[in-house]
């Protein structure tokens, strides 16, 4: 399973063909030992998850309209492979970031907010995402970015 | 004379004509000491006197309500002339108002401080005011005659002896540090509340600026936290709860606060004892209920809500009954606060120029815009009820303080260390 796991984490993180080279290297160790093995990337721990979390599920990201926390077609796919993820990772724990425009008052703004990431972790728990590994989150406008209607989903451990 | 012709000409200039016409005009001479005598404070009795006058000439001029004569040495009178005035020495220079005082050393180290206000068309005394306090407060006593004056002229409370809070911001980004801070009106004793580890928001002082209720990262989710002034003292609102709170605004008695709580992706308003007890749900609605302010009698709560499609502002009873929208017209209007003399309601506006700060009558009303923005929210009263303070941002996402008086004229910028939001303006102190 970890093994599993892992090379799945180099897949996402180097160029297609490294894990075949890592295969041959491996074969080729056992015809000619003295030969080292090329160098592998060690992705371990939070960092090798985000990778893989990101390269399996398209996006961290999915994008609101106007005030509104209504999950589009796009949303609803990128989360259904976000949450394919995570039952399949169940000890990670995530933060649903929400967020809404620059332009909106700072009160409105931080319900905006918690409105889209409450909406995001009710349907990754719909999509069978156990509630404790969810934890939703509003940052209003405080943290904008080019697209501010938007939840973020961030892999806390 | 030149000078004064100077001053006149320079006060012209800056105010729209139709205010200049209106605006009254107060003489500020040197206030008088019977002796000059060493203080505590480092300046004589006869310096602090000297320092005084020109800081209530500055305040009366900040308010942007009246034309103030800087002192001049040319002016001194003598102390048993501050409750004898001569009145037509100063009708000569075309002054409304004159103000007048003294400050004496008392025996036990400590100033008194005496002001007295005159009507020098009509020869008779507006009214007067005396303090004793510790040299190192002379500010405090000088912006309490400051306020007599304000009040003499216009009938409402003056806003010199108050206190602001805001958000000062340092750095960009994701990596901007936000601190709480608070300072006089006038920008002195100016300290910060909290380190910056965690991100906080809207600061709402109690009504006599003992006790601040903020947002707070803290716990990694935006949560009301209250903070005890004299003390230092902080702790969550909702210690055993998990939900999101925000919008926090105290009772006019400073005994209860309101605040928004997010559950379920439904934010409404609660009202809750600042001494302890449970919530209480005041709305129920599936939009957004948020930034809840109380009328002054404390009978009435104005708030936004967006069950209609767009924010709009709403009244209801304090017990939650009786909710009914009162802003109609183009574009959102949102974080309603109730004017100290229960007059009127202020707002921030959402249209497609940006956001703008204004006023409505407590009936939504005779709407005002006040600001062009198109980046100004968060209008927050001064206690005179006249002037607001609000939070302008800058197309390249730059945050400053500025006032504006409700009688017109251009907002004015509010000098802060570091770039500043979320202000809120304490009412005056006891």
């Amino acid at each position: 399973m970890m093994r599993t796991f892992l090379t799945l984490a180099c897949a996402a993180l180097v160029l297609a063909p490294v894990p075949v080279v890592a295969q041959r290297g491996h074969i080729i160790n056992r015809i000619l030992p003295r030969r080292a093995a090329p160098p592998q990337p060690q992705l371990v721990g939070i960092d090798a998850l985000r990778a893989d979390f990101l390269a399996r599920s398209g996006s961290d990201t999915v994008l609101f309209g106007g005030d509104s926390a209504i999950l589009g077609v796009p949303a609803r796919a990128t989360l259904a492979a976000q949450a394919q993820w995570l039952r399949q990772n169940p000890q990670v724990v995530i933060r649903v970031e929400g967020h809404a425009a620059v332009s909106d008052t700072r009160e409105h703004a931080l319900a905006v907010g918690a409105r889209r990431a409450e909406e995001v972790r009710d349907y990754l728990v719909l999509m069978g995402v156990p509630a404790y590994q969810v934890t939703a989150v509003s940052m209003g406008k405080e943290r904008p970015s080019g697209v501010n209607a938007r939840a973020v989903t961030i892999l806390v451990r | 004379m030149r000078r004064l012709i100077a001053f006149l000409l320079g006060a012209l200039l800056a105010a729209p004509l139709a205010a200049q016409q209106a605006m009254p005009v107060i003489a500020v001479p040197p206030l008088a000491t019977p002796s000059d005598k060493p203080t505590s404070g480092g300046q004589t009795t006869l310096g602090l006197a000297w320092s005084a006058s020109q800081l209530i000439a500055s305040d009366l001029r900040t308010t942007g309500e009246m034309m103030a004569f800087a002192p001049d040495r040319k002016d001194y009178y003598s102390y048993p002339e501050v409750t004898a005035p001569s009145y037509p020495k100063w009708r000569a220079r075309g002054v409304k108002a004159l103000l007048t005082g003294f400050v004496q050393a008392r025996d036990d180290g400590r100033l008194t401080v005496g002001c007295y206000v005159y009507d020098v068309e009509r020869g008779r005394e507006l009214g007067r005011t005396g303090f004793v306090v510790a040299p190192e407060e002379w500010r405090r006593a000088a912006h309490k005659c400051s306020g007599l004056a304000y009040q003499s002229l216009t009938g409402a409370p003056g806003t010199f002896d108050t206190r602001v809070a805001y958000v000062a911001r340092s750095g960009a980004g994701a990596a901007q540090v936000k601190r709480l801070a608070i300072m006089d009106s006038d920008g002195f004793e100016h300290s910060y509340l909290t380190e910056g580890g965690a991100d906080v928001l809207t600061p709402r002082l109690s009504p006599n600026a003992s006790r601040l209720a903020f947002v707070s990262y803290e716990t990694g989710k935006p949560q009301i936290r209250l903070l005890d002034l004299a003390t230092g003292e902080q702790r969550p609102l909702l210690p055993d709860n998990d939900a999101m709170t925000f919008a926090p605004r105290f009772s006019p008695d400073g005994n209860d606060l309101l605040f928004s709580m997010t559950a379920a992706g439904n934010t409404d308003i609660y009202l809750i004892g600042v001494g302890g007890g449970g919530p209480r749900r005041l709305t129920t609605s599936p939009g957004i209920d948020t930034s809840p302010s109380f009328s002054s009698d404390g009978s009435q709560i104005a708030f936004e809500s967006d069950r209609s499609g767009s924010q709009q502002v709403y009244v209801m009873n304090s017990d939650g009954s009786n909710q009914r929208r009162i802003s109609f017209g183009g574009g959102g209007f949102a974080a309603p606060e109730w004017s100290p003399d229960g007059k009127r309601i202020a707002f921030t506006r959402r249209g497609l120029e940006g956001m703008r700060i204004g006023t409505m009558a407590a009936d939504g009303s005779d709407q005002r815009l006040l600001s062009s923005g198109p980046g100004d929210e968060g209008p927050q009263w001064a206690a005179s009820s006249r002037e607001l303070i609000f939070q302008r941002t800058d197309p390249a996402g730059g945050n400053a303080l500025y006032r504006v008086t409700l009688s017109g004229g251009e907002p004015r910028r509010i000098v802060t260390p570091t770039p500043g939001s979320d202000p809120d303006w304490s009412g005056t102190r006891e």
